[in-house]
């Protein structure tokens, strides 16, 4: 059993942990304007596309995993700054809608330039292969993810809280108006702060890309998961996205060792026990950003 | 000397043509030497979702046997016209277009779809209808099976050949312990079902068999079932870029390096997605481009249709663009014979009518059941394809005749009632 059962809450950890990213990037959105960013896997997607055309013309994949994240942000932000921001007076539902729009067109765009089918995006060579960890094979690529995982959320958690930008950040999340009577530039910190949201999707594409295949619609096959991720760990708390994360990883990979057909509802299952428990989630009280 | 003048008839007339014409109202009505003699055929396809690729694909097939009847002078004099509907890869959508296309747009006839389910659903508005549909590429046996209906017709394999064809080599090759990566839905229980049954009879057994959701994206938690199981041989059932995602995902868990691979088809669109360290196995092929085994040696026909193909769209056709073009190539011919858009004289002309195409060796679409029987093939993956042509990736090896690998008349019987009105 328990020969079973290791395996299988290794690798649902490090499921976690990257839906844990996604939904980082989701919430660090939503918190501080209301916008449900239905267009966040078309950002994964594109830094996705963007990471494979750079590698196939001969950069390295460390320069795209960085340089990919980096122009889907200038476009995130074109969009924040031209579609988004027009909306942000009104209610949440208008930007749900347009964001979900943008993600058709983009599967639709991202088709028309990449074509329908898949493309072959690997990890560099010496990640490629599978690591022995005693009690089973587990893939480099894999591991090294976890690695990129844990330094971003570091790295996001220092810039918000020892970081002037980043206190403002936290502060117009708990009240805008305040801190714009303040004399705090709000626009600027949306744009930022949408910006930093892309960023993680960005790198959380690439990596994807690398991990489990790159199509026109593979980012917003993620979506979902990393909307479950947000509402399970409670919404406002970066420390609830990485729990949630963590929690519907271990919920995907223990259903699918006893009852496989259920694995992809496991985590629905999950998200309503929560929500019956705590409706706001796990850590969704205790204060924006954890 | 009288005044060119205008009548009141004339004003009226021209008033009412000027006011049509502005306000684009002749698009209501028949243009003439246009739409009303314009055959339409209503195209069902799952252009955006996870089968986008092949869709795409058997659309070229389709729209080059249009043009190649249009070339001719059309059918019945009359020039053929696609009108192409997106189903979404939903059976629910694909059923409103196919109401769409048969209210609406008054087609004669319905052509398309890669996944079974959409196949189904579109079988079943067409057989209420009364109206022809050639299922090109839903592979699951229902279809010229328990489902099967007059007025349907399948140009792809069933799963049953796609299963038969391919499992007894597996056995025989690999071992009879066998782990299925299954997706979740009808074309993946109908290939199980296949498996099983050969299985059966080779004494052999399923040590795991995982259904993944269609769409799954990563099958890492599946995957990890594996080494436990100990196969001798893992199955992978899935499609599209759901194959493409988990052979990826094998890779990098080593699995490909310590278990043989394979399985029932493997197209060229998913494996073009892999990087060539993730392209392995031995699978079955439903034609392919550059094989005298496929194609038949001094076949004119496929060959030029090769050579028109890769030069109209920039790469080699796949089996879909094959399925595409014998499906609408069959359906005009069962029209021009039948002289008729009557569904029950078309269903009837093209019915075990033998005919030669763009593969090797005759073929027909059975009279019990519908189903095109022709040959398959077994092929060895080629990862990094042959010098300058990368789309070059399967060694084709074996060839199996229709007969060999589908259920008999007799067991067909059993479950496939046509009921003709």
């Amino acid at each position: 059993m328990i020969h079973d059962l290791a395996p299988q809450i290794f690798n649902g950890l490090v499921l976690g942990a990257f839906y844990a990213i996604v939904g980082i990037g989701l919430s660090l959105i939503m918190n501080l304007t209301g916008t449900i960013n239905m267009a966040h896997g078309s950002f994964m997607t594109l830094a996705g596309y963007l990471a494979f055309t750079m590698v196939s013309r001969g950069t390295s994949f460390w320069f795209a995993l960085i340089a990919a994240p980096l122009i889907a942000v200038v476009v995130g932000i074109v969009v924040e700054r031209t579609l988004v921001r027009p909306l942000y007076k009104r209610e949440p539902f208008y930007s749900l809608l347009m964001t979900f729009g943008l993600s058709l067109m983009a599967e639709e765009i991202y088709r028309l330039i990449w074509g329908a089918n898949a493309v072959p995006f690997s990890p560099p060579p010496g990640l490629a292969s599978a690591v022995s960890l005693g009690f089973m094979s587990f893939p480099k690529f894999r591991i090294f993810i976890v690695i990129v995982l844990v330094i971003a959320m570091i790295g996001l958690a220092l810039f918000l809280t020892r970081t002037r930008f980043g206190l403002r950040l936290r502060a117009a999340v708990q009240d805008t108006e305040m801190i714009a009577a303040l004399g705090t530039n709000t626009q600027l910190l949306y744009a930022v702060n949408f910006g930093l949201g892309i960023f993680l999707a960005g790198i959380a594409g690439v990596l994807a890309a690398g991990m489990l295949g790159l199509s026109p619609t593979s980012g917003n096959a993620l979506l979902m998961p990393a909307f479950v991720t947000v509402i399970i760990g409670g919404m406002g708390s970066l420390f609830g996205s990485i729990v949630g994360g963590l929690l519907i990883g271990m919920a995907i990979s223990l259903t699918t060792l006893w009852i496989p057909a259920a694995s992809e509802v496991s985590m629905y299952v999950l998200m309503a026990l929560v929500l019956m428990v705590r409706p706001r989630g796990l850590f969704g009280e205790e204060g924006i950003f954890g | 000397m009288s005044r060119p003048s205008i009548n009141r008839r004339t004003f009226v007339t021209l008033a009412g043509a000027g006011t049509a014409a502005a306000f684009g109202i002749p698009a209501y009505l028949p243009r003439i030497g246009e739409a009303a003699d314009t055959l339409k055929i209503g195209i069902v396809e799952e252009y955006t979702g996870v089968y986008a690729g092949p869709a795409e694909n058997e659309t070229a097939g389709f729209q080059m046997a249009v043009d190649a009847w249009n070339r001719r002078g059309g059918v019945m004099g009359r020039k053929v016209e696609l009108v192409k509907e997106d189903c979404q890869n939903d059976p629910g959508v694909a059923a409103q277009k196919a109401h769409k296309l048969i209210n609406q747009d008054k087609v004669a006839a319905l052509g398309g779809t890669v996944n079974s389910a959409v196949s189904l659903s579109v079988a079943g508005v067409a057989n209420s209808a009364g109206m022809l549909f050639i299922d090109s590429g839903g592979h699951s046996d229902a279809v010229t099976g328990a489902s099967c209906h007059w007025n349907v017709f399948r140009t792809c394999h069933s799963t049953w050949m796609e299963t038969h064809a391919t499992g007894y080599s597996l056995a025989k090759k690999f071992g009879k312990r066998w782990f299925l990566i299954t997706p979740d839905y009808a074309f993946g229980h109908a290939l199980e079902t296949g498996y099983k049954d050969v299985l059966a009879k080779v004494g052999g057994t399923i040590v795991g068999n995982e259904l993944t959701p269609l769409g799954t994206t990563d099958f890492s938690s599946y995957l990890t079932k594996i080494d436990a199981a100990k196969p001798d041989l893992v199955i992978v059932l899935v499609q599209g870029d759901d194959y493409t995602n988990c052979l990826k995902q094998m890779n990098q868990f080593g699995l490909l390096k310590k278990y043989p691979v394979g399985g029932p088809q493997v197209e060229i669109e998913p494996l073009l997605g892999l990087a060539p360290d993730s392209r392995a196995g031995y699978w079955g092929i439903e034609w392919y481009y550059k094989s005298d085994l496929t194609l038949g040696k001094g076949n004119t026909v496929a060959h030029e249709f090769v050579a028109q193909s890769t030069k109209q769209f920039g790469k080699p056709p796949t089996a879909r663009n094959c399925f595409g073009y014998v499906t609408i190539d069959r359906m005009l011919t069962g029209i021009a014979e039948a002289k008729s858009l009557d569904a029950v004289k078309i269903a009837h002309a093209i019915e075990g009518a033998r005919f030669t195409s763009i593969f090797n060796g005759p073929a027909y679409y059975r009279k019990e059941d519908h189903q095109l029987m022709w040959p398959m093939w077994l092929a060895q993956i080629r990862p990094n394809g042959t010098p300058g042509d990368k789309y070059d990736l399967f060694d084709v090896i074996d060839m199996q005749p229709a007969e060999s690998i589908e259920q008999t008349i007799a067991e067909k019987e059993k479950v496939c009632k046509l009921g003709y009105p």
